[in-house]
């Protein structure tokens, strides 16, 4: 049985408890420090979903590591159609010739990951993969190589641990289902 | 010289056509044996049975490469003592740029066009149908392969002949005409006129989704191109259709044409913004497409993902507050 909460008028159901995403970050905490161990890694954060996720993660690793943080430009219908997508908020560091790893809080299309995948290419790292903590294959449409990640889900919405809605629910410490169409009494 | 090109799709008559309009021109006429003939006389021999069964993407040894490079270079030297019809090869992109030329694309009905090759060839239906359907996607493959482009988009073309109910000998005649009617002209002025849309066909996406906005059958596919073109994914819209089934004559009765084809994926996809209890029909198509073009990589994005991507909390877009919004 999951746990629903309920939050004013919005229905959480609990997915994932702090107790399972503590277990599976450390997992892949280990993971990453085995796989990276005595190489120059970089983990490059992706604004700003993933900060929560980032923060706990690096904290379960046991090799040093350098971070930065990017932000690149979403697609809306209601943004220029003729805009494309560009990068906010740079690099500081520079990435070539190191190991780069991209931290994301969640991978479902592919199409911001790709993107932001083939920039960091041209920069020439020395390696560059990807962790995210929630993967939604049902929505992918175009293939993103997820070297380490947490949970699969399905088709749903998810807040909390970094994730949002409206803004709202980012510092929650598990992971719930989102439901808009059910109003709590 | 002057040059006629005309590309068909198999058993729309193409090849009589061709061998029409050169008699009545007097143009040389160059197809798939008289180029094999004639690099075979220069020491260069075919190597696979077939040109559309070439394996660009595997050809080890560079041979098939060769050999295409080879060709047209012999296609284009021809062309500067000659006058040519060219049956085939690509000869629409070849010399799109090439003063005097027209570029003619001769299609028929599915079934026509099994009905001919059965009757040419000999065949029963099944037989017949199963070549067609192999020609044509040999054609998709050869022109995606050796020239990056979609067989079946008809922008490459200046003139398209269905010849369903006109008879070849009448295709040829309208054939020779237009060519006439372009190519004279140019001869009292002091050059051909450059062409305004010379490059339509190398145009980028962002440029084509402008320009065909009107053909999308649905404003969801237009916004959905439009996303593609934010994260520069490479798309053709609806450039395939897939047979899905025949009835006992042989005759199409359901096919199946997906809105997108991204090729650097090489992956299609469908869009149904349909509820699911509606969306059932697409999602045979899509079983049955697995089952009779198992190679070919097709997802169905339904209401509920398509709503999503939209959609401006879902969780993919959770920049969204920060997004340019004073520019």
């Amino acid at each position: 049985m999951h746990e629903k909460k309920s939050y004013g008028e919005d229905q959480l159901k609990v997915i994932f408890t702090r107790e399972q995403i503590e277990e599976k970050i450390k997992e892949l905490g280990s993971r990453i420090s085995k796989d990276y161990a005595g190489s120059e890694l970089i983990m490059i954060g992706v604004l700003r979903g993933s900060t929560y996720f980032l923060v706990d993660l690096t904290r379960s690793m046991s090799i040093p590591f350098a971070i930065d943080f990017i932000s690149i430009s979403h697609y809306s219908e209601q943004a220029d159609s003729a805009g494309v997508v560009r990068i906010t908020k740079d690099l500081d560091l520079s990435i070539t010739g190191k190991n780069v790893l991209v931290v994301e809080d969640i991978v479902d299309t592919g199409l911001s990951l790709g993107y932001l995948l083939r920039n960091l290419k041209t920069r020439n790292p020395a390696g560059l993969k990807v962790c995210t903590l929630l993967n939604v294959e049902a929505r992918r449409i175009v293939e993103v190589p997820v070297d380490y990640k947490g949970f699969d889900i399905p088709n749903i919405f998810v807040v909390g641990y970094g994730l949002d809605y409206n803004e709202r629910y980012r510092n929650l410490q598990f992971i719930a289902e989102f439901d808009r169409s059910r109003k709590s009494t | 010289m002057g040059i006629i090109t005309i590309s068909r799709e198999f058993g729309s008559g193409g090849e009589t056509i061709a061998r029409l309009v050169s008699e009545k021109t007097g143009f040389m006429l160059i197809n798939k044996d008289s180029i094999a003939r004639g690099l075979s006389e220069h020491g260069i021999e075919i190597p696979a049975a077939d040109l559309e069964q070439l394996d660009l993407e595997n050809d080890q040894d560079r041979s098939a490469h060769r050999y295409i490079e080879a060709m047209h270079e012999y296609i284009y030297d021809l062309a500067i003592r000659n006058d040519l019809v060219i049956l085939g090869r690509g000869g629409s992109i070849l010399f799109k740029d090439y003063p005097p030329s027209i570029h003619v694309r001769v299609i028929a009905q599915f079934t026509q066009r099994v009905q001919r090759v059965m009757k040419t060839y000999n065949l029963n239906s099944d037989t017949a149908v199963k070549l067609v359907k192999e020609k044509d996607r040999g054609m998709i493959s050869y022109y995606r392969q050796v020239f990056d482009v979609n067989w079946n988009n008809l922008r490459y073309y200046n003139l398209v002949l269905n010849t369903e109910y006109i008879e070849l000998e009448d295709v040829a005649d309208i054939i020779v005409g237009a060519y006439r009617i372009h190519a004279e002209p140019r001869e009292v002025k002091d050059g051909p006129p450059k062409s305004e849309i010379e490059d339509s066909v190398f145009c980028t996406p962002a440029e084509t989704a402008e320009a065909e906005s009107e053909q999308f059958m649905h404003p969801s596919e237009e916004e959905f191109a439009h996303m593609l073109d934010f994260y520069r994914i490479r798309w053709e819209y609806e450039p395939n259709t897939f047979l899905l089934e025949w009835d006992s004559e042989g005759n199409v009765v359901e096919a199946f044409s997906p809105d997108f084809y991204l090729p650097d994926q090489d992956l299609y996809i469908e869009l149904t913004t349909q509820k699911p209890k509606q969306a059932w029909k697409k999602n045979r198509k899509i079983r049955r497409m697995n089952e009779l073009y198992p190679h070919v990589n097709v997802r169905l994005i339904d209401k509920r993902g398509f709503e999503s991507l939209l959609k401006k909390h879902s969780i993919d877009y959770d920049q969204e507050t920060d997004r340019e919004k004073g520019e």
